[in-house]
């Protein structure tokens, strides 16, 4: 059952998108929690 | 890996960047450490770390080395299933979430996973327990510090033992001065490097090789690692899952995380990493799949990644690799620096030799303990005495078998001690001998199952009826 390459380049760009997001997401997170003193 | 040539900088750029980061690292561990003068503010971060830095410290430290360098290595070697069964090393972290929420409710002041299995299941059931963990926890120690000497002589050309020892101080220096808050500032760093870095690398890739080439080139010379039926690597699909759930489950990294987070955030913090560590060693990965489209040979399936990387990039590309490979290291090695020495300070020191010791005492000797351990690790690194990999399987047995007892022990009244103690023995027992007697890729597997077995039939047989508020040590010495 081979996989074709379009099925290969939504897998990766899938996960390509969640790990764009990732860093954006925390740094979001991080100000959000700084303006409230809550990062520790 | 030292037989072949793979260093894809000069060593001098490598001493450049490690000097450069040592003194980033090292400044941001005595400026987060200066005011840790409590226990708990040394050891668990002030009990108050926030939902920004309690996602990115619980992706830091499952991003390791392994992560990085042996996401492509198996995308090389068993294909689409390779990156997707490392993928699924994030269900643990998921997993882990309600647990996480359980137990900051039901220990509010607890420090280690040991705590709560010696108040739950008692002294016999802890020092099992307590010989698993250590065990785990000094050999992914060893396996961290020896990946560090092996990655850094593969990538530079630095010796090992200097590269090793290296790392070693750095990550020791650190956490020593500032304690978890270090570590868990540092981890916020390294997960931003380490995000974008893989993702400059996946996009680089797609741009100069494209998926069509990609796709075509591994069809040709390659084509079982397009198959979604590879036998191999749908065993290795189950028990990586299970290891990395055992993994998680048992280990004081995550337990101090949980008693670190403020109210509220553990549940949601460790989702969150859990989801963005999913797609973490498809991207890692699938870059070794342009391996026949570039006309790459590998020599050593492990330096796939950076080989890939240093050829789309040049030295950039390996500068790049270097940078993202130094702070995977570090954001693990420092983590289970800080929760193995938590473990051995409360569970060995105050449990086992000073009883009495008061929280001051603590604090002093916190410091002293993550030197000893620093050194000890450093000492079993030198002769390098197994590979990485062996020695990470090795633990599969050991570590599954305590899923079932901490699960059940959290949530059911009726799992007991003696169930729990024979469930971590037996599982372990057999976990071992299936690793000998069929392959590595069954132990976590075997040991889960027996100590699952265990754990139910106890609880058939000889239910216990445990009280939940025996395991909140504050409310207990307040009522005696």
């Amino acid at each position: 059952m081979i996989v074709s390459s379009g099925f290969l380049s939504v897998m990766v760009m899938l996960a390509l998108l969640i790990t764009v997001a990732a860093p954006i997401v925390l740094i979001v997170l991080w100000f959000m929690d700084w303006k409230k003193g809550r990062l520790w | 890996m030292n037989n072949v040539n793979t260093a894809i900088l000069d060593s001098d750029t490598g001493w450049l960047i490690l000097a450069g980061f040592s003194v980033i690292w090292i400044w941001l561990g005595w400026f987060w450490g200066r005011k840790a003068r409590q226990l708990d503010d040394f050891m668990l971060a002030g009990r108050n770390v926030g939902m920004a830095l309690g996602v990115a410290t619980a992706m830091a430290t499952w991003v390791t080395s392994n992560t990085t360098m042996a996401a492509p290595q198996l995308a090389l070697q068993l294909g689409i299933w390779g990156m997707l069964g490392y993928s699924l090393g994030s269900v643990g972290l998921m997993l882990f979430a309600p647990l996480a929420k359980r137990i900051h409710t039901l220990m509010p002041t607890g420090y280690t996973s040991g705590d709560f299995i010696r108040l739950r299941y008692g002294i016999t059931a802890w020092r099992v327990f307590l010989v698993i963990s250590l065990f785990y926890g000094i050999g992914w120690l060893i396996s961290l510090g020896m990946a560090g000497g092996v990655l850094i002589h593969a990538l530079t050309g630095i010796d090992y033992r200097l590269g090793m020892s290296i790392i070693l101080a750095i990550c020791v220096t650190y956490t020593l001065l500032g304690g978890l808050r270090a570590v868990i500032g540092t981890d916020f760093i390294q997960t931003i490097i380490i995000l974008v870095g893989i993702v400059a690398l996946a996009w680089l890739a797609i741009d100069k090789v494209g998926f069509e080439a990609m796709h075509a080139s591994v069809l040709e010379e390659r084509p079982e690692l397009l198959n979604l039926l590879m036998p191999a690597a749908i065993m290795f699909l189950f028990n990586n899952l299970l290891f990395g759930v055992g993994e998680i489950f048992h280990s004081n990294v995550w337990w101090s995380r949980a008693f670190a987070f403020r109210q509220g955030v553990g549940f949601k913090a460790y989702l969150v990493a859990g989801i963005f560590w999913m797609p973490i060693p498809i991207v890692a990965g699938f870059v070794a799949l342009a391996t026949p489209a570039l006309g790459l040979n590998i020599p050593a399936a492990d330096m796939v990644g950076p080989m890939v990387a240093a050829k789309l990039l040049g030295v950039g590309g390996a500068i790049l690799v270097f940078i993202v490979v130094f702070s995977a290291l570090a954001s693990s090695l420092d983590s289970l620096l800080a929760a193995t020495s938590d473990l051995v300070l409360q569970d060995i020191y105050r449990g086992h030799l000073r009883p009495g010791a008061s929280k001051e005492q603590l604090r002093k000797v916190a410091r002293w303990v993550i030197l000893l351990l620093g050194i000890v690790t450093w000492l079993l690194c030198l002769p390098r005495m197994t590979t990485l990999a062996a020695l990470l399987h090795f633990t599969g047995a050991f570590v599954a078998s305590t899923i079932w007892p901490i699960v059940a022990g959290l949530y059911l009244r009726k799992a007991s001690s003696n169930g729990a103690t024979l469930a971590m023995l037996s599982g372990t027992i057999m976990g071992l001998w299936s690793y000998f007697a069929i392959g590595f890729y069954v132990a976590a597997l075997v040991s889960a199952v027996v100590s699952m077995l265990v754990v139910l039939i106890y609880m058939a047989i000889r239910p216990d009826d445990f009280e939940w508020k025996s395991l909140n040590e504050a409310v207990e010495e307040k009522s005696s």
